[in-house]
């Protein structure tokens, strides 16, 4: 009976672990999808200043977008490019592209809440983290994620809590190494999009005392995931060129 | 009578105390001189932190130590600067904008703190100026101009006149961006300083990252640096509640304490030294008095008490001890003066210790009459010890065990 319950026990994790990679994963192919345009605002709220950046996407699969800033006028024109890991960046008041180099990969994204890490990360949650289901009601489903060995990935810890009918997270929780809990990204207003299901508001919240006034909020404007998006976009000489 | 008897006696035993002064005397020299030496070193590594860059006092507002970001910054520079004007004991002091900055050149892209600086001010209050190696310093009037540090030129490859990039983030978190003309390279010597720090003249770094007014710190320098602690602490008394003052003990805390932990390992490690010394005057001092207790034994005969032995075995080494120690103690100053005014110098050193702070081929060392007079202290209770165990033992012989004792 022991050996029985012990059996069961492990099956039940097993199902229970692989159901978890099955709902982390439908949750990323239906946010990534093969290409996406996206134009959003991002509202940036510090101790000194609350302030708007407008943005405009394109990505293809999860290894290749490129961002164009709208807004404000100072920063118009700035382009960013990334290729699987490494990202660029063109200045047009310089007429200067620069590779980002990795020590800076941590260092905040355009004055916001997001790192460059945050626009590069290849990171997948299915490949790089270990996903468990903690709890689950009928509509939404808790599961914590933890980094795979082999992973070289910046947290220690997420938590991710899956509207499992729309197949979006509603909020995540990162941890850091010591397991305390470093931001929380909530999610809103789910609306559909061709094929997909998509948050059109995610708010960023750093969990650090000092930096309790932060915030980093993205609304959509304009989602578009059917058209494919032409491969000129994803190389480095795109960055001058779409700059204006 | 006593202290005649002990007198006679060390001239009578020439072998013992000859011994007995040499090992003495040594121990004292070696121990001043490896004072000397550590502590010139350790004094060294925190002068040079302390003058090189960081100044012997900061202020700034509450909470930019722990989050050195733009939501910390000095929003008003200028009332501040008066404030610090009034205080006479502050002798230079100098607002400096700090940021952190890509800086870029081809396809090189590297990491660095960008600090805007006052240049004129800046030569009284650091080694940025004297640490020139190339092209020259920075003017009050500069603009586009850049300083840099020899390694952060290596990382990036450029050399004097050459054009870099420089995008960071301004004060309204707007992307800024400039191009800057390499106007001069500095090598302090402080590796991490040298390979990421560059310096611009505020005023123009100002425009560009709209810090107009601002600082990331003000540094400061006293009428007497020996005193900055008492100095931190009346400014702390008299800055507007949201600043804060902190001397460079504070600043450069990681290191004092690194320093700290090092001298105390450089002692146990030294303590083990002294142990074997302890031990072997020890062990002298019992072979010798053994050879001597048929005498003690007819001393004792004679009407002396364990005590009077014991008094006149102390006041032996007491002599010996006390000469000796004297001795070493002044060939040890004398060692310790001449290294400190001229100091040995190993050509190659900076280099290969450039990690630890060492900015000078030149072992320096610390002449200083408080700490000598500690070191010969210590050897001198050290030495003096060593005597009880072997009266306790020959005071416990009968005065017929003595006498017959062979």
């Amino acid at each position: 009976m022991k050996y029985f319950l012990s059996f069961i026990f492990i099956f039940a994790s097993f199902l229970y672990g692989s159901e978890a990679d099955i709902i982390i994963k439908e949750v990323e192919d239906n946010l990534r999808g093969d290409f996406m345009y996206a134009k959003m605002r991002m509202i940036v709220t510090s101790q000194r200043e609350k302030r708007t950046v407008e943005i405009e996407s394109w990505s293809q699969s999860d290894t290749k977008s490129f961002i164009k800033i709208l807004y404000p006028k100072k920063d118009r024109g700035i382009t960013f490019l990334k290729l699987d890991t490494q990202m660029w960046q063109y200045i047009p008041k310089i007429e200067r592209t620069i590779k980002i180099p990795p020590s800076m990969m941590l260092q905040s994204w355009m004055g916001s809440d997001f790192t460059n890490d945050d626009m590069v990360k290849e990171s997948s949650m299915i490949k790089d983290y270990d996903a468990r289901i903690i709890s689950k009601t009928s509509g939404i489903a808790t599961i914590e994620l933890l980094p795979k060995s082999s992973a070289s990935v910046v947290w220690g810890k997420i938590i991710v809590y899956v509207d499992l009918q729309n197949k979006v997270p509603t909020k995540e929780i990162y941890y850091d190494d010591l397991m305390k809990e470093v931001r929380i990204m909530n999610f809103s207003n789910i609306q559909r999009h061709g094929s997909h299901n998509i948050p059109m508001v995610m708010e960023l919240k750093p969990l650090d005392i000092e930096k309790k006034k932060n915030s980093t909020k993205i609304i959509f404007e304009i989602v578009n995931y059917d058209t494919p998006i032409d491969d000129s976009y994803f190389n480095k000489n795109a960055l001058e060129r779409y700059s204006n | 009578m006593l202290f005649s008897l002990a007198f006679k006696n060390i001239l009578a035993s020439k072998g013992r105390t000859f011994t007995t002064f040499i090992l003495s005397m040594f121990t004292t020299i070696f121990f001043i001189v490896y004072v000397a030496f550590t502590d010139g070193t350790h004094e060294q590594i925190i002068k040079n932190s302390v003058e090189i860059y960081t100044g012997y006092a900061h202020i700034n507002t509450k909470g930019y130590q722990e989050e050195s970001d733009y939501d910390h910054l000095i929003e008003n520079s200028r009332q501040l600067e008066t404030f610090l004007s009034r205080e006479s004991f502050i002798s230079q002091f100098s607002p400096r904008f700090e940021t952190y900055v890509l800086l870029s050149q081809k396809d090189k892209t590297v990491g660095s703190m960008l600090s805007g600086i006052i240049p004129s001010r800046e030569t009284n209050l650091s080694y940025l100026k004297k640490s020139l190696i190339k092209g020259s310093y920075l003017e009050d009037n500069d603009t586009k101009a850049i300083y840099l540090g020899s390694d952060l030129a290596k990382r990036l490859s450029v050399d004097v006149g050459d054009e870099i990039a420089m995008i960071g983030s301004s004060l309204d978190y707007s992307t800024a961006a400039e191009l800057f003309k390499v106007k001069g390279i500095f090598k302090t010597g402080l590796f991490e300083f040298d390979s990421t720090s560059a310096f611009a003249n505020k005023a123009y770094l100002d425009q560009i990252m709209l810090s107009e007014n601002k600082a990331s710190y003000f540094v400061l320098r006293f009428v007497d640096n020996e005193a900055a602690e008492g100095y931190v602490k009346t400014l702390n008394e008299n800055l507007p509640k949201n600043y804060e003052s902190l001397s460079w003990k504070d600043l450069l805390f990681d290191l004092v304490q690194l320093m700290q932990v090092d001298s105390l390992f450089g002692y146990i490690s030294i303590s083990v030294f002294f142990f074997v010394i302890f031990f072997v005057i020890m062990i002298f001092n019992y072979v010798n008095i053994y050879t001597r207790v048929r005498q003690i034994g007819l001393l004792r005969a004679l009407g002396m008490t364990p005590k009077d032995i014991k008094t006149l075995l102390f006041n032996e080494l007491f002599i010996i001890t006390l000469f000796s120690v004297i001795l070493g103690a002044v060939i040890g100053s004398w060692i310790a003066y001449y290294f400190e005014v001229n100091p040995i110098t190993i050509p190659g050193l900076a280099e290969m210790y450039k990690d630890y702070g060492i900015v000078a081929d030149v072992i320096p060392t610390r002449f200083d009459i408080p700490t000598i007079i500690w070191n010969t202290f210590s050897i001198f209770v050290l030495n003096i010890s060593s005597i009880f165990y072997p009266i306790y033992k020959i005071n416990k012989l009968s005065v017929i065990e003595a006498m017959r004792y062979v």
